[in-house]
């Protein structure tokens, strides 16, 4: 995509909505902005830099070079500098080198320090969560210098002066009291599950199970909520997959969500989700966690859960199982009989989800999957895919109506590259990625359709 | 007066520089590394590792990836630095043991000093030129630049502008110089030589060194090394990453 032009402030008037007070309340953060707030986040953000290499350092070694500049979606489509990485980076970085550098506190703006003050924090608001934490900045940079860390950090700083977006902590919120992110109770997600079940029977004539808290299953399937409910051909993807390779598996209706939107507020939250998955599949007794078609659930889950929950040895290695690295493993032992022409007439390329590709290295399994049930399956451009990939511009906790501006626009990078590759499918494991581009593709007025991979899948299975 | 400045002057200098590198890099390493964040696709084992860091320190590969008509420049600017360093060190600190070693007489030895040192000075404050040009003339490199990012040009340029000022105006005594190093490095300090020059070129130098642990020239202590999101395994499944400040275990048995 061409670099844009600089727009100062293009992008300065979108902002999330904050959460009240008593939803602050109820995830155990600071209700409102304290009088003392200053004080407070400096400490705050003295005990993160205390905590964590990662934004120990990348507040010292950046020497603003303009690599990661033109490769952010949401600079590629604002045009505002604010939202050039390095610039995203350097709001954090300027009260860094004011309070807690000797350089900054002996000559402030010479050494590019600056107080915070209100502005700053309103800055902060907006900049920091116009990043989807898809971390395609730090592929380029050549210290490693990973902006989805800086972003977190602010984040967490923020929450910890009771500044958050209601989006974010409301799901948070159903999260933790219903087990999933679209707040439905345990008899709705059972209810579910049997419905599915029902019509399952109604098309195919078969008993194929969408089972709900079966203890001493084999598999715990845990995928986006969504997936029942929304992206349900992706729900009966999973169910006629197990069904034809003979698996014994379960969902769960405490653990019914994959998501965790802890990664996109701070630790404590993030770990605190992840737990109630380990807590499912120990409660199970089951053998193996799978996890479902979900890009940050799979960072949450792949990179994290070993360390914030475990240790995961009463499961089976691998330890989660990622649906697709399942699905390719049986499709390579000639478990699943397929027929690629059910999905003839579909022109299909695959969306690598950021998280799958930079935060696991995920890349090969759903091609192979693809390739195994499409027959026209086609890349988009190399610099576009894999851990190049561009971000649907939703993720990150971005996924709200307020910002849908700030959607819309990081996401012309990937329907460009989607255009170039003349697909009519876009097939990807991931709920926001699912949520966001039927909405982009009306915005651009694109003839075109988003489906997961399980789904291609699920209608090329041979019963 | 000067025969006194200039060798305290460096000596102070250059206690700032290690205790400023080794503080700083005392502080990263010493800081934890919670979780694995490593960029994927990454090694799963410690070689692929080794290989990956080679490439960035020596290669800069990403900034290869990022953008050629950056990599070009930054490449051949601290390649051409490396270079420098040793020619100081082979020119002036063991000049003997150099020329023994590269089988030159002592006139072929200043002959090929002053035509491989001359290119790489010319080469150095070539592509240096190159970096501020770009930072000028890029809008949005030019918008996220500091006053430091231009102070740090300007220092390098002046250094490498009095060193290469030096080898082609031929003002400067290479004996008298190596003398000095010889005394400042024994403790010993004599008179600097007489070119008015190489004291100007000690006290930038001096000033780059002071400046170095405060700025973003940091990064020469070879940050990517101590990056997580380079210098980690691809392996959280495999092996647990325990966290150090979070090392209890509160999985509850079930908390429903």
């Amino acid at each position: 995509m061409t670099i844009p032009q600089l727009h100062p402030d293009a992008a300065a008037k979108v902002q999330a909505h904050r959460a009240k007070k008593e939803l602050m309340v109820s995830l155990g953060l600071a209700p409102e902005l304290p009088a003392d707030w200053r004080e407070k986040a400096l400490c705050k953000f003295d005990e993160l830099l205390h905590q964590r290499r990662s934004l120990a350092l990348y507040m010292d070694i950046c020497v603003r070079c303009g690599a990661c500049a033109d490769k952010c979606p949401f600079f590629l489509g604002t045009g505002d500098p604010k939202n050039m990485p390095v610039a995203r980076a350097e709001l954090l970085r300027k009260v860094y080198r004011r309070h807690f550098t000797a350089a900054g506190r002996v000559s402030g703006h010479l050494a590019a320090g600056e107080e915070l003050t209100d502005t700053v924090l309103n800055e902060w608001f907006t900049y920091f969560y116009q990043c989807s934490e898809c971390r395609r900045c730090a592929e380029f940079c050549p210290f490693g210098v990973d902006t989805a860390e800086i972003t977190m950090a602010a984040r967490e700083i923020m929450a910890s002066i009771g500044v958050a977006p209601k989006y974010v902590t409301e799901v948070i919120k159903k999260a933790h009291e219903l087990g999933n992110n679209i707040g439905i109770p345990e008899a709705a997600w059972i209810d579910g599950c049997q419905f599915l079940e029902e019509e399952l029977k109604a098309q195919t004539g078969l008993d194929i199970k969408v089972p709900v808290n079966q203890a001493g299953a084999e598999v715990l399937l845990v995928p986006p909520s969504a997936d029942l409910f929304v992206n349900t051909d992706t729900m009966v993807g999973y169910a006629l997959m197990f069904h034809a390779a003979g698996i014994r598996w379960t969902t769960s209706s405490y653990a019914s969500e994959a998501g965790n939107f802890g990664l996109f507020l701070n630790y404590e939250h993030l770990k605190k989700i992840n737990l109630r998955i380990v807590d499912s599949a120990r409660q199970l007794g089951v053998k193996r966690l799978v996890m479902g078609e979900c890009g940050h659930a799979w960072r949450a889950a792949q990179a994290f859960m070993n360390t914030l929950n475990g240790p995961l040895d009463f499961l089976e290695p691998p330890c989660p199982e990622h649906i697709c690295e399942l699905a390719a493993r049986l499709i390579r032992a000639g478990r699943l009989k397929l027929n690629k022409s059910a999905n003839d007439g579909l022109v299909v390329t695959y969306h690598d989800p950021c998280n799958l590709a930079r935060g696991g290295g995920l890349m090969e399994e759903p091609r192979e999957i693809l390739r195994a049930v499409v027959n026209d399956f086609r890349e988009m451009p190399a610099n576009t895919i894999r851990e190049k990939t561009f971000c649907c511009g939703a993720g990150g906790g971005l996924l709200t109506e307020e910002l849908m501006e700030t959607r819309m626009n990081g996401v012309k990078p990937r329907l460009e590259a989607f255009r170039t590759s003349g697909a009519t499918h876009l097939a990807t494991p991931c709920a926001i990625c699912k949520a966001q581009f039927p909405v982009a593709f009306k915005h651009y007025a694109m003839n075109a359709q988003v489906v997961g991979v399980m789904d291609l899948l699920g209608k090329a299975l041979v019963l | 007066m000067i025969t006194q400045f200039l060798p305290a002057l460096l000596y102070v200098s250059a206690v700032i520089f290690i205790i400023g590198m080794g503080r700083r890099i005392y502080i990263w390493v010493r800081t934890p590394v919670p979780l694995n964040i490593v960029l994927t696709p990454a090694p799963k084992h410690i070689p692929g590792v080794i290989g990956r860091l080679v490439g960035e320190l020596f290669g800069f590969h990403a900034l290869a990836k990022a953008d050629r008509s950056l990599w070009t420049p930054a490449w051949l600017f601290h390649f051409s630095l490396v270079l420098l360093l040793l020619g100081h060190l082979g020119g002036l600190v063991i000049p003997h043991f150099a020329q023994t070693a590269m089988g030159l007489n002592e006139k072929q030895f200043e002959h090929m000093a002053q035509i491989v040192g001359g290119a790489v000075g010319i080469l150095a404050i070539a592509t240096l030129l190159w970096l501020l040009i770009r930072r000028l003339i890029l809008p949005r490199v030019r918008w996220i630049s500091t006053f430091s990012d231009y102070f740090a040009l300007v220092l390098l340029l002046l250094i490498l502008a009095t060193g290469n000022a030096m080898r082609f105006m031929g003002g400067l005594d290479i004996v008298q110089a190596r003398n000095f190093v010889a005394g400042w490095l024994a403790l010993h300090p004599v008179a600097p030589p007489s070119d008015p020059v190489f004291s100007i070129h000690i006290v930038l130098v001096c000033m780059l060194l002071i400046y170095i642990p405060f700025s973003k020239l940091v990064h020469i202590g070879g940050v990517a090394l101590l990056s997580p999101t380079l210098n980690q395994r691809n392996n959280p499944r495999e092996h647990r990453y325990v966290n150090s400040w979070d090392k209890a275990n509160d999985n509850s048995t079930t908390s429903s």
